[in-house]
């Protein structure tokens, strides 16, 4: 159903942009031609344009079912070849990617798992700046890095082409790294709550072996993941554009990108229909892979959650990483960002320039603070709605289970075209456009967090003694899922500001010179080896947000202030960006040990 | 640690049986035959072939960069027509026809190039629909004349039509090469020196030297051709030796390149400021005469362009040698008004990061000046129906001069008159268009290139447009390459003499 109504949305794609396709096509075919009414009908009668969309559509469709995916609106070759062999580049890579991701998810929550199997976890909280750092890193950027530092300075790798698998190495980290981290927090945030279980002490005091005890703790969470891994699996296939082009691999991204700039409809319901099965077996799997881990506990409510571990001890650490990006923007703030004076253009950083200049010769210090306001705002308010969104629809699983599974399989521009054409061009719309996307991978971890906690014990427990379902959503399934869903927010809130900037390409959201940080990184991404500082500084003020964010919600508070009692409700917190503080809700993320589920 | 999934594993296993994913290197023909001649020559393009080839559009500009079609002429260095397949040509009846004498060549398939097999791909590529641009509403017919001579009509008179003849669109292929559904197919069916034999999709392309090629034997043995967008990418290829020469390397990146592999030569493409006549405040003379006088080029050339453009003088650039000589001061020109904090908006795009940067430069000046700026950036397919319907006050846009005729006139007459189909300035004067058809008409070069500076200077007198830079192309030339072709018009790139 949702996905004939993808299919029909893209079917209708320029009649909801209103956008001539036959000038889009032009243009692809060749951007100087002169579109004189002459050419353009010549086109629109080439392509059958001046039928109706609905009777395109369903040519289109019966074509599919005899296997034919029709031609290629611009280069009138056959579709179905060309989206097959870039999907077995991008799945490949993908492939590589998930290696990647899940070797750094291993390091990431590496320190949990060995304190942790050997009980000496305590009360420490989550550490992870590292990670935190890691997953708000721009993917643009790491490729850039990777590729010309290791790839052309060192000589160790090819940079480019995609030849063997010699090729895939680079391409997967710089994929793989970013990914891996934000698995890795979110294995984190849920491992402390496992090594607290039963089990585990019945483990340990029977002696036995850590190494064993750890692998049962992640076989414990790895259930809550599962779903997630399964949409970066979509997501890394579809949507590494940025990867793909500076690596030069024919990907599905590429190929979904340039379809849906040029309107080349048939290759882009083609490449979106193949993302959208790749999802529905990506989230079949990992279905069938949560079944097989814990699938008898579930069936018989037999997940018990006896101990809910202390909630970490307040930090500091916040409060420096706040107090850091606010002394940057409160020195940036008297400096002019619009001042530019091409004399002084890729300025290494000095004392009239901390932090270097642009390529046009403005100070990048005064560019960060005085875009800091409208970058976070956007991407605040973004997150925000994407978490609400998303807890509120994976409450519902049933109802947005295939909902996500679509919504991820679309390529993040082709959403930003359906809403523009939906809803128009307005100042929202960008926000709107990546709001429409973001909130899926956190209503699949809702639904993956709750579809434990409704089994566990305590739930039966409470129920029997005659709790209402909004007493058990109120005081016993939010209160045990909201926390880790809102670190996962918080921990995708510099992708979300990205995401925003990377929509200015198509006339939506911030123009220059607007300083604004996705458009910071955007525009100094060529220059990122000559004057690596104009697109750090934006980075490295990306990553502090994003690790303040994820510390924050681990405890930002000062140390002489203790959470008197459990409460349900999600406060602010003391300091930081809005960061709501969530450790005072209760984690109960538990089950018995995995060995029980057989 | 932690233990793989299941489908990792499988993906893992799959890994070889994969390697079909993986686009082929296109390295497998013998590399360097040693047989005293040069190796093969790897080179990187910029622009992957958008229609499968078809030398119709612009896939044809990518087929002769690569040394696979010509046309009957080509264009030298001072942009008039020379002999290519055509040992030479003379008009009949006052230019209406022209009639061309082949030279003795053969097609890639082993085929003599007969009159008769010239005609029929002519007729080809008239009867193409869309009409390639270089013949845009000129009814081309040919027909042969003889063994070795063929007749070229056109509906009107037509001075420029041996310059058209120049362009790829026009290219002629063994009449094999033509199938019924109206495809041209270029795998050995051209006549350049280098001869298709692979194409793998729009990333790559595979060439051998075409031995009996009518001007010799080209020296490379053949050429390993990709396809690569995006800037960066092409200047590290370049970096790392994994091609000989990669073309269009961005200003952004040559100073990464070592300098003795950056070749630079003018283009004739400018970027200008086109001012809206028809709405918005630059419709007053006197505030387009105010813009003019607010910016500076040179802090555009130097600032935004490293260098790697010269502040413009007119529409005409260094490109086309004959024109620095003969220009004349603008006539007509208004005298400035002050702007008084009046509001407009400037619209550029993004496919060539520059724009966006000397439109960011142009809001500087033009505020100094007592404007208020708005800049509204975009990727050029989603701003060019925008751009045609008066919405914005201003467009910074990079325009080729030259276009598909090879003729310098066609692009007055396209950007500047009244039934102009890319007129961003909107301009519709009568000064204009009589000047502009004046050059039009003219049949001997020297005089046609008099009456376009002519024309020049009207229509820089209106302050429509402001010329901003000529750009100059910088290519990567390893340094191991010889004899590569730097082509100002951008139509050859590979050529016999091009060496490693």
């Amino acid at each position: 159903m949702l996905t004939a109504a993808l299919v029909c949305a893209i079917g209708l794609l320029p009649w909801l942009s209103r956008t001539d396709p036959a000038l889009t096509v032009l243009k692809a075919r060749s951007a100087e031609r002169t579109p004189d009414p002459a050419t353009l009908r010549a086109i629109r009668v080439e392509l059958g344009l001046d039928e109706d969309p609905f009777r395109l559509l369903g040519k289109w469709l019966g074509g599919l079912l005899r296997g034919d995916a029709g031609r290629s609106w611009v280069s009138d070759t056959e579709v179905l070849p060309a989206v097959a062999q870039a999907l077995g580049a991008s799945l490949l890579l993908m492939a590589g990617a998930v290696v990647v991701a899940v070797l750094t998810a291993g390091a990431t929550c590496a320190r949990t798992l060995w304190l942790g199997s050997r009980r000496r976890l305590g009360g420490r909280g989550p550490g992870g700046t590292g990670s935190a750092v890691l997953a708000a890193l721009p993917e643009f950027l790491v490729a850039s890095v990777l590729a010309s530092v290791v790839g052309v300075q060192l000589g160790w790798l090819p940079a480019l082409g995609w030849y063997g698998p010699r090729w895939m190495i680079l391409p997967a980290l710089a994929l793989g790294l970013p990914t891996g981290a934000i698995l890795g927090r979110m294995l984190d945030d849920l491992l402390p709550s496992a090594f607290t279980e039963p089990w585990a002490l019945a483990a340990a005091a029977r002696g036995v072996p850590p190494a064993s005890v750890a692998r049962q703790a992640l076989r414990r969470c790895a259930p809550g993941l599962l779903p997630n891994l399964a949409l970066f699996v979509v997501g890394l296939t579809g949507g590494s554009v940025a990867v793909e082009t500076l690596f030069d691999i024919p990907g599905l991204g590429r190929l979904t990108l340039r379809a849906a700039l040029a309107q080349d409809l048939p290759v882009l319901q083609t490449g979106t229909l193949a993302l959208v099965a790749l999802a529905a077996l990506a989230a079949l799997l990992a279905r069938f892979g949560v079944r097989r881990l814990t699938g008898p506990a579930l069936r018989d409510g037999a997940l018990h959650s006896l101990h809910r571990p202390t909630p970490p001890a307040p930090r500091v650490v916040p409060l420096v990483y706040g107090l850091l990006l606010a002394t940057v923007i409160a020195l940036g703030l008297p400096r002019g960002p619009l001042a530019l004076n091409t004399t002084d253009r890729l300025q290494a950083p000095s004392w009239t320039h901390p932090f270097g200049t642009d390529a046009l010769g403005r100070d990048v210090l005064a560019r960060i603070a005085h875009g800091a306001l409208s970058t976070l705002g956007t991407a605040l308010a973004v997150s925000a709605a994407a978490l609400l969104t998303g807890v509120l629809l994976g409450l519902l699983p049933r109802l947005s289970g295939p909902l996500v599974d679509t919504v991820n399989a679309v390529p993040s521009v082709l959403a930003a075209l359906l809403v523009t054409g939906i809803a128009g061009s307005g100042p929202w719309t960008p926000a709107l456009a990546v709001a429409v996307v973001a909130w899926s991978p956190l209503a699949t971890h809702t639904s993956a967090l709750l579809r434990q906690e409704r089994a566990t014990l305590h739930l039966t427990a409470t129920r029997a003694l005659g709790a209402g379902p909004w007493y058990l959503l109120r005081h016993e399934l939010l209160p045990a899922v909201l926390p880790p869903v809102v670190r996962h927010a918080l921990l995708r809130l510099p992708g979300i500001a990205l995401g925003l900037a990377a929509l200015g390409f198509l006339g939506l959201g911030a123009q220059p010179p607007s300083p604004e940080w996705g458009l910071l990184l955007a525009e100094n991404q060529p220059y990122v080896e000559r004057a690596p500082w104009a697109v750090l500084a934006p980075a490295a003020a990306l990553t502090l947000l994003g690790a303040l964010a994820v510390t924050a919600a681990g405890g930002a508070r000062l140390p002489r202030r203790r959470p008197k009692q459990p409460t349900v409700t999600v406060r602010p917190a003391d300091s930081g960006p809005a960061a709501p503080s969530a450790e005072t809700a209760r984690h109960a993320v538990l089950a018995p040990a995995p060995t029980d589920s057989r | 640690m932690r233990s793989p999934r299941p489908h990792l594993i499988a993906g893992l296993l799959l890994t070889p049986l994969l390697a079909g994913c993986f686009s082929s290197s296109g390295h497998d023909s013998s590399s360097g035959s040693g047989s005293g001649d040069g190796g093969r020559l790897s080179v990187a393009l910029a622009f992957a072939p958008a229609e499968n080839y078809s030398p119709y559009g612009q896939d044809g500009i990518d087929l002769s960069r690569l040394g696979v079609v010509e046309g009957l002429t080509r264009l030298d260095a001072n942009g008039t027509a020379v002999p290519a397949l055509a040992e030479s040509w003379s008009s009949e009846q006052d230019g209406r026809s022209w009639v061309f004498t082949l030279r003795d060549a053969k097609f890639q398939d082993g085929t003599d190039v007969t009159a008769k097999a010239v005609a029929s791909a002519l007729t080809h590529a008239a009867a193409a629909d869309p009409a390639p641009a270089a013949i845009s509403g000129v009814k081309l017919t040919a027909q042969a004349v003889g063994d070795d001579q063929v007749k070229v009509s056109a509906a009107e008179t037509d001075p420029v039509l041996p310059l058209r003849l120049a362009n790829p669109n026009l290219a002629v292929f063994s009449p094999k090469a033509y199938g019924k559904d109206g495809k041209v197919n270029p795998v050995g069916t051209a006549t350049g020196p280098f001869a298709l034999t692979k194409i793998t999709g729009d990333t790559a392309a595979t060439l051998d030297r075409f031995d009996d090629y009518w001007g010799g034997r080209a020296q490379a043995s053949g050429i390993d051709a990709k396809f690569i967008s995006d800037g960066t990418a092409r200047a590290n290829a370049l970096r790392t030796g994994d091609v000989d020469i990669a073309e269009a390397i961005p200003v952004a990146q040559v100073a990464s390149l070592k300098k003795a592999t950056v070749h630079q030569i003018n283009t004739a493409r400018n970027t200008s400021l086109f001012l809206n006549t028809q709405a918005g405040i630059f419709k007053d003379a006197g505030l387009r005469a105010a813009a003019r006088e607010a910016i500076d080029t040179a802090a555009v050339a130097k600032g935004v362009f490293e260098g790697y453009a010269e502040p413009a003088k007119g529409l005409y650039g260094p490109a086309l040698s004959w024109a620095a000589g003969k220009r004349t001061a603008p006539t007509g020109r208004a005298k400035a008004t002050s702007p008084k904090g009046k509001s407009i908006t400037i619209a550029t795009y993004s496919d060539r990061p520059e724009l966006p940067e000397s439109a960011q430069v142009l809001q500087q000046q033009l505020e100094k000046a007592g404007f208020t700026v708005k800049l509204e950036v975009r990727t050029y397919a989603r701003l060019e129906s925008d751009l045609l319907t008066e919405k914005f006050d201003a467009a910074v846009v990079a325009r080729n001069v030259m276009l598909d005729t090879g003729d310098p006139v066609t692009v007055l007459a396209s950007d500047f008159a009244c039934a102009g189909s890319y007129n961003l300035a909107f301009l519709c004067d009568k000064n204009v268009d009589k000047l502009v058809a004046a050059a039009g008409a003219e049949s001997d070069p020297s005089k046609r290139q008099d009456a376009a500076m002519k024309a020049e200077a009207a229509i820089l007198g209106t302050d429509a447009v402001i010329p901003l830079v000529h750009l100059k192309v910088v290519t990567g030339i390893g340094t191991s390459v010889k004899g590569a072709v730097l082509d100002p018009y951008e139509r050859e790139f590979v050529g016999t003499g091009t060496r490693r």
